[in-house]
C-alpha cells in the first residue's frame, strides 16, 4: 500500500471541512481549532471522523475522537494509524 | 410509480414483536414494500407476505446503552443495519420505535446532514381537534436541547418544505413558540430568529403564538428548541391522559351522568382517536439526505403501520429533496446564514 502523505491528508480533511461547514478551504490550516476557529461541533467532529474512518481504513475510538481538537491531530492519527 | 421500500427496525419496539407484526402487516397491505431487521426467528410469519423480506440482524440497543458508542460498536444491530440499508439504497426510508437516541444517531451517522444543515429536527404533527386543516408541524421535539438562532431559521425552512410537501399544506403559515406575540418577546434566539425569517419573503412567517396555540389554528409550522418542544409535547400527552380519564371517572359517577356518557360516547370516541399520538405514528428527524422516522415509543400496531405510511409518503413527496431546494434557494444553508450575519 502506498504510504500517504501528510499533505494528501491534510487535503482530505480540507475538503470534506469546507464541503460540509460551507467555508472558503483557505481558513483551514493545520493548526486550525475545530470548535474555536470553525464553529464545529461534536456531530461535524464525527462526520469528519467517518469520513477518514472510510476513506483511510483507520479506526476511531470515542476517547480517541474526543481528543481531537485541530486539524493537525486529526491528520496526525491517521497518519500514525495507517494500515501497514 | 412503485411503492417505496421502507427498512423497518424490528426490534425495540415497547409493546414487542408480535404488535409490531401487526403493524408491518398493514403498511405492507397498503402496498408499501417492507425489509425488517431483527430476529429473523421471531419475525418469520412477516416473510411469507408479498413484498416484505425478514433480514436477522442479531444485535440490539437498549435505551440505557449511550448511543453515540453503541452505534458506532454495533453494526449488527436492528436499527444500524436498517440505517445502513437506507443508505445503501435497498430501501428508501427508516422506521423506527425503538430508543430515540439510538434511532436518531444511527440514521445521522448513516444517511448524513442536508448539505448546509447544521441540526436536524424532530417533528411531529399535533392534532387539531375540531378542525378540518392537517394538525400543526410542531419542530423541535428533542434532537437538540439548545438552539441557536440560525439553527431555529433552519427549522422553519425545513417545516416548511415538509408541511407542503406532505401534509400538502399551501404556503404553511410558520410561526415560532414564545412567550408573547410581540416580536420582542422570548429568549434572544427568538428575537433573532423572528428577526431573520420576518424577511424571508420564501416563508409565510406569521410571527409568534403561545403554548395555548399548539392545538389551535394559529399555525401551520410551529417552531421551537428541542428542550422546550419535548416539554411542550409531553405536557399535552399527559394532559390529554388526564383529562381524558377525568372524563371517564365522570361519567362513571352517577347514573344520570352514566347517561350522558353514553350518548357522548361516539363523539369522544372520535376526539380520542384524533388526539391519539399512534394516529400520526411518530417523529420525523427532518435535515437529513434520507428520510427516517422516529416511532413513539410506546406505539401499537397502528402507531408502527402509521409511522411506515408518513416515511413512505415522504419518499413519495420527495421531501428530502424539496427541504433541501428550499434551504439552498432561500440561502438559509449554513454558509448562507453566516454570510448574512457578516454583512449586518
Amino acid at each position: 500500500m502506498t504510504t500517504l502523505d501528510r499533505d494528501q491528508v491534510l487535503e482530505k480533511v480540507r475538503e470534506h471541512l469546507a464541503t460540509e461547514l460551507e467555508i472558503d478551504p483557505a481558513r483551514i490550516e493545520a493548526s486550525t481549532r475545530f470548535r474555536e476557529d470553525l464553529d464545529a461541533d461534536s456531530l461535524d467532529l464525527y462526520e469528519l471522523v467517518m469520513e477518514l474512518e472510510d476513506t483511510y481504513g483507520v479506526k476511531m475510538s470515542e476517547q480517541e475522537a474526543a481528543g481531537i481538537e485541530t486539524v493537525s491531530d486529526a491528520v496526525e492519527f491517521v497518519l500514525a494509524r495507517q494500515p501497514a | 410509480m412503485p411503492s417505496p421500500t421502507v427498512a423497518l427496525d424490528g426490534r425495540g419496539a415497547e409493546q414487542g414483536a408480535d404488535t409490531l407484526m401487526i403493524g408491518a402487516r398493514a403498511a405492507a397491505a397498503d402496498g408499501i414494500s417492507l425489509r425488517v431487521f431483527g430476529d429473523a426467528g421471531a419475525l418469520a410469519p412477516l416473510a411469507e407476505l408479498g413484498g416484505v423480506e425478514v433480514i436477522d440482524a442479531p444485535g440490539e440497543i437498549a435505551n440505557t446503552d449511550e448511543p453515540v458508542a453503541a452505534v458506532r460498536s454495533r453494526p449488527d444491530s436492528s436499527v444500524v443495519m436498517a440505517a445502513a440499508d437506507v443508505a445503501e439504497g435497498p430501501s428508501e426510508a427508516l422506521v423506527s420505535a425503538g430508543p430515540t437516541g439510538a434511532t436518531m444517531t444511527a440514521a445521522l451517522f448513516a444517511l448524513r446532514r442536508t448539505q448546509g444543515v447544521r441540526r436536524p429536527a424532530l417533528s411531529v404533527q399535533l392534532p387539531r381537534p375540531g378542525h378540518s386543516r392537517p394538525g400543526a408541524l410542531f419542530l423541535d421535539v428533542g434532537a437538540n436541547t439548545e438552539a441557536r438562532a440560525g439553527d431555529l431559521v433552519q427549522f422553519a425552512y425545513l417545516g416548511s418544505a415538509f408541511c407542503a410537501a406532505v401534509l400538502g399544506v399551501e404556503r404553511p403559515r410558520v410561526a415560532l413558540l414564545s412567550v408573547g406575540e410581540e416580536s420582542g418577546k422570548g429568549t434572544s434566539q427568538i428575537v433573532d430568529a423572528h428577526a431573520t425569517l420576518g424577511d424571508a419573503e420564501e416563508l409565510n412567517f406569521t410571527g409568534n403564538v403561545e403554548g395555548r396555540d399548539l392545538l389551535g389554528d394559529a399555525a401551520d409550522v410551529i417552531v421551537t428548541d428541542g428542550f422546550t418542544g419535548n416539554v411542550a409535547l409531553k405536557t399535552l400527552e399527559g394532559t390529554a391522559r388526564t383529562i381524558g380519564a377525568a372524563v371517564s371517572d365522570a361519567a362513571r359517577s352517577n347514573p344520570m351522568a352514566a347517561v350522558g356518557g353514553l350518548l357522548l360516547r361516539p363523539a369522544l370516541g372520535g376526539l380520542r382517536r384524533e388526539i391519539d399520538p399512534d394516529n400520526t405514528g411518530g417523529a420525523i428527524l427532518l435535515g437529513l439526505r434520507g428520510v427516517a422516522v422516529v416511532g413513539h415509543g410506546s406505539s401499537g400496531a397502528e402507531g408502527i403501520a402509521n409511522a411506515v405510511r408518513l416515511a413512505a409518503r415522504a419518499v413519495e413527496q420527495r421531501a428530502v429533496e424539496r427541504t433541501g431546494e428550499l434551504l439552498e434557494g432561500a440561502g438559509a444553508t449554513r454558509g448562507g446564514l453566516r454570510r448574512d450575519r457578516n454583512e449586518e
